[in-house]
């Protein structure tokens, strides 16, 4: 089992994600939508949860006001103890908020091709301003927790498919962020793989206390979910989900 | 923090230098360009300083000698050295001409003058000066003539005994310098057929061949065929006098026009060489825009290849500005690599050319700036796509 | 920062020492930064060769006009362009016109003046008996008229007609003078129309050639108008002109090179025979006359010929080159090479030679190095590098001399 350096500065994530009554209207007056209706969602540190939603569901704008890169309508938003949206008021530097409280791991991994491995890991900490030794030496951390340290200095297109999607999912906890949102992450993956990147994110999950969402819609991997949100037409569902143990 | 356009440069480089070769090899093409202006007016200014001479005194009410044509007295010049002021003074004459060495014709400017004096070489690549009072030669090196070879001017055979360099005339031809009794028979002495021709018509017209007056045919005819015509007289004048001091009584007494440096510079840069100056400022500003839209073009190309990573990028937290002055900074580089291409390629190719390139430093600095403001300039397109990217995008909608 | 040497790197960052390097070659050799190229040379020492060259054309010392001395139609002329002619030959005549009819007319006149003179003889004779006559006539009637015999009237009768007889004789006397004198008249006259009928008749004064043929018989010429012009072909020498500024040394007997542009491989001798008082001003120059040691054969007046003259060998003499020589301001000087470095060193000079040395009378020791070639006008602070050469070694076959 990978295990994140304990003397390294990993702080306990705080508070998760908590969502009170989110409402997103597109355009106005006549042709007006309502994206989402009420959306209710908690999620607490060290948890990962998984939402599912067929498409035209209201899953992607759910995910995009989670990500903080859209502002909702109305309701309450509260991230790492943190609130970052109540009812119109909005925090204002999104950019940030995203870059040290969010991490994301895409449907493909999207690495940036023209940075190494390392690099790769290491630009969100550069960004947020730590020297670049330091920012380094977490990413391999990282990488070594996630298996690919022997990949750090490789070009990501080097990199066979399930090693990229680790090297993303490196990045995304790079920063320590209290929240992860994952965006499909198994959908290109065959059953092994795509429960090993559950076995990752649940253990990442517990080492650092991060709340972790997985928007997903494959069957492989949902009854490993101890919760689940439904979405459909704009509402959220709380459900109890299998939970099955992934070994 | 890492440099992200270098990073991005040095994963493909093969395509920027690729690009930066062709940008360079059409900055290469603009350098040349400024360097054939600059060529010209070097020239002109060669013409001016390797001739030795303060003042140019010309035919009144010409721009002579070589814009216009002038044609004085050869004995003004003795009148010259006896101005106040003159320190030495000496004819010349210069005409355009073809000059042939076997079979071979070369456009030469045809200098009369003597060895020493102003308007002849000061110095010489290789033989001597002439010595004998005909037929003797000295040639630019730019004529392709060696020293012994025979060449031909006019009906004369003249062997080349000295070889010089820079010696041009304003439009850039080279030089062949004579002894002036030779250039005045060359410019102003007629072919065979014409000298017979002008016999028959003087012949034949009653007031010159008069029966009763035995010999004033002939000595009609033998006027018409000797000259003693120059075309200017170069003037050097003491150290401590002024030129304008000098020559104002000359203007004044003699009713002849005279040109200090100044007057001449202005007339040969400013008034010969305007028409060209425009044509290639103009083609300047056309390759500037050229090059312009290549840059924006490439960098535009670029930056929509990277449309994914910009969103990745910017979904995970990178500052607008970081994307900005990344995409800024490779056209900076692609800026910077097609400048030493071009400059590197110009300077070798340069000589090449028929016609004199100059390429001077200062102007190789501000086409580097020039280069710089432009590839800035032409980024911004690509900076406002990728300003406007959704970072949505990433979450595939 | 740690630097990792991938191979794309290594291969980078040596394109870009490529690069640098080939500026900095460029920035170094081109432009601003890079020396002035020049050839040295050391002065020599040794015997200097001045000479002297001018241009020439061909002419006669003697020519001559032969011509009418009074206007006239040209009869005959009986010689052509070229050929030999001795002196007294007749060359051409003028028409006679009416010469040879006056002179028949005066001979006319002479007939009758002579007939005159006859008559006016006869006439004295006559005078001369009327006078006896009369005088005898006189004694008798004196004698008559001492005896009374005849009137005094008559004896006045017969002294009047003596005096009468004495007055013929003295007409007839004075008319027979004056038909010797008009007899006199006329053979002057016939004497001057004899002139003038041998004037028509062109004769050579000299032997010689004849150059040119300027009348045909019946053009009309004036007093003075050449029919025919001779030369003396063995009298051909050439007009030389020295440039003034060149001339230095021109002295009668001077050995002379002579090359004619008909003949222009061949080489003539021949000396100085007379240097003109006169030079021209006009066209600055200095004329002398060469004559040929041998005439060649087949050289035509007016050619143009090329002379150079042998200045005698000067005792030993510093040189240089002429091509090392500069002008800065009224000074003549050259540069020299002082510790790698161009210095400027004001000469006075003496003699030069055709091949392009100049004698060095002053600032200059032999063996001192010079700058001979340079790509651009020096001055002092020049940064100069020393070559063999500045321009290429001829590869292509010059045409001859």
């Amino acid at each position: 089992m990978p295990v994140l350096d304990k003397t390294s500065s990993a702080l306990p994530a705080v508070g998760g994600i908590v969502i009170e009554g989110l409402r997103k209207v597109y355009g106005q007056g006549d042709t007006a939508v309502e994206a989402l209706k009420h959306v209710n969602m908690k999620v607490g540190p060290g948890e990962v949860v998984g939402l599912v939603g067929p498409s035209g569901s209201g899953k992607s704008t759910l995910l995009k006001c989670l990500g903080a890169i859209i502002e909702p309508t109305a309701g309450r938003m509260t991230l790492g103890g943190q609130v970052i949206y109540d009812n119109g008021w909005k925090i204002t530097d999104l950019r940030t908020l995203r870059r040290d409280s969010i991490g994301f791991v895409f449907q493909a991994p999207y690495l940036i091709p023209f940075l190494d491995v390392t690099d790769n890991v290491a630009l969100l900490p550069m960004l947020a301003g730590e020297p670049n030794g330091l920012a380094r030496q977490r990413a391999w951390e990282l990488l070594s927790a996630l298996d690919v340290a022997h990949r750090a200095k490789a070009q990501p297109s080097e990199l066979s498919g399930g090693e990229q999607q680790r090297v993303s999912i490196a990045r995304a906890l790079a920063n320590r962020p209290p929240v992860i949102l994952a965006d499909e992450p198994t959908a290109p993956l065959d059953s092994e793989r795509a429960l090993a990147v559950m076995k990752i994110l649940n253990a990442m999950a517990q080492q650092a206390q991060t709340a972790i969402i997985v928007v997903t819609h494959d069957e492989k991997i949902i009854p490993t979910f101890k919760r689940i949100y439904h979405i459909r037409d704009g509402q959220t569902i709380e459900e109890k989900g299998e939970g099955r143990a992934l070994d | 923090m890492i440099n992200l356009a270098g990073r991005d440069i040095l994963h493909s480089w093969q395509k920027f230098v690729f690009t930066g070769i062709g940008l360079g090899l059409l900055i290469g093409v603009t350098l040349t360009m400024a360097g054939v202006y600059r060529g010209m007016v070097d020239d002109a200014r060669a013409l001016l300083t390797n001739s030795g001479a303060d003042l140019w005194v010309v035919q009144k009410d010409t721009q002579g000698p070589y814009a216009e044509s002038s044609s004085l007295k050869d004995d003004w010049v003795r009148s010259m050295l006896g101005m106040p002021g003159v320190m030495r003074a000496s004819n010349v004459t210069y005409f355009t001409m073809q000059v042939k060495r076997a079979s071979q014709d070369v456009r030469a400017m045809v200098v009369g003058g003597e060895p020493l004096s102003p308007g002849w070489p000061s110095h010489l690549l290789a033989g001597r000066h002439i010595t004998r009072g005909h037929y003797e030669s000295v040639a630019d090196i730019k004529t392709g003539f060696s020293v012994g070879d025979q060449i031909q001017i006019r009906r004369q055979f003249y062997k080349v005994v000295g070889i010089t360099q820079r010696m041009v005339s304003s439009g850039g031809d080279p030089m062949v310098f004579i002894s002036l009794k030779d250039a005045q028979e060359a410019q102003f002495l007629k072919d065979n057929d014409a000298i017979l021709n002008e016999r028959v018509r003087t012949a034949s017209n009653p007031l010159f061949n008069r029966p009763s007056v035995p010999g004033l045919l002939e000595a009609i005819q033998a006027s018409q065929t000797s000259s003693h015509n120059v075309n200017a007289v170069l003037v050097q004048i003491h150290p401590d006098e002024q030129p304008e001091q000098v020559a104002q009584p000359i203007r004044r007494w003699k009713h002849l026009e005279v040109f200090t440096r100044e007057g001449m510079e202005e007339i040969l840069v400013a008034k010969l060489i305007a028409t060209s100056a425009k044509q290639i400022g103009m083609f300047l500003v056309i390759l500037a825009i050229v090059s312009a839209a290549i840059v924006a073009f490439i960098i535009y190309t670029m930056t929509l290849g990277k449309i994914r990573e910009i969103a990745v990028l910017k979904l995970i937290g990178t500052r607008n500005t970081t994307i900005a002055w990344m995409i800024m900074q490779q056209a900076l580089g692609l800026g910077v690599i097609g400048f030493f291409v071009g400059k590197v390629s110009a300077t070798f190719w340069a000589p090449i050319f028929p016609k004199f390139v100059l390429l001077e430093t200062a102007d190789a600095l501000s086409g580097f700036g020039v280069t710089m403001v432009i590839c800035a300039l032409a980024s911004t397109l690509a900076i406002r796509v990728a300003l406007q990217v959704d970072p949505a995008q990433a979450i595939g909608g | 920062m740690k630097i990792s040497l991938n191979p794309q790197k290594i291969l980078f960052l040596t394109a870009g020492l490529l690069i640098l390097s080939a500026i900095a070659f460029v920035a170094l050799r081109s432009g601003p930064l890079a020396p002035v190229m020049v050839t040295v040379e050391k002065v020599k020492e040794g015997n200097f060769h001045a000479e002297l060259f001018g241009i020439g054309t061909v002419e006669a010392r003697r020519s001559w006009m032969i011509g009418p001395t009074a206007a006239g139609r040209v009869l005959s002329v009986k010689v052509d362009v070229g050929e030999r002619v001795t002196k007294g030959q007749l060359l051409a005549e003028m028409d006679p016109v009416d010469l040879d009819q006056r002179m028949a007319s005066l001979d006319a006149s002479l007939d009758k003046a002579a007939s005159a003179q006859t008559a006016a003889s006869a006439q004295q004779k006559d005078a001369m008996a009327r006078l006896d006559l009369a005088t005898s006539n006189m004694q008798r009637n004196q004698d008559l008229a001492d005896k009374n015999f005849i009137s005094p009237g008559a004896l006045e009768a017969r002294a009047q007609e003596k005096i009468s007889a004495l007055a013929m004789i003295q007409v007839a006397a004075a008319n027979t003078k004056s038909a010797g004198q008009e007899l006199t008249r006329l053979k002057a006259e016939r004497a001057a129309l004899q002139q003038q009928r041998v004037n028509v008749r062109l004769l050579s004064p000299v032997d010689g050639v004849v150059t040119t043929r300027d009348a045909e018989a019946g053009s009309t010429v004036v007093a003075g108008q050449p029919v025919l012009r001779l030369i003396d072909p063995a009298s051909l020498w050439i007009k030389l002109r020295i440039d003034q500024g060149r001339s230095a040394g021109l002295v009668p007997h001077l050995k002379a090179q002579i090359s004619l542009r008909s003949q222009a491989q061949d080489r003539f001798e021949g000396q100085v025979e007379r240097i003109e008082i006169l030079s021209d001003s006009i066209t600055e120059e200095r004329i002398a006359m060469v004559s040929f040691t041998r005439s060649p054969m087949g050289i035509s007046v007016g050619e143009m010929a090329e002379v150079t003259l042998q200045l005698p060998v000067s005792a030993k003499a510093i040189s240089v080159p002429n091509a090392s020589l500069h002008q800065q301001g009224l000074t003549t000087g050259v540069w020299r090479m002082v510790a790698g470095k161009p210095v400027f060193a004001a000469v006075r000079t003496g003699a030069s030679s055709l091949d392009g040395q100049v004698q060095i009378l002053e600032g200059l020791q032999a063996d001192q190095e010079i700058v001979v070639y340079s790509q651009k006008t020096l001055n002092a602070d020049s940064h100069v590098q020393v070559t063999p050469s500045l321009v290429k070694p001829q590869t292509r076959q010059s045409a001859a001399p």
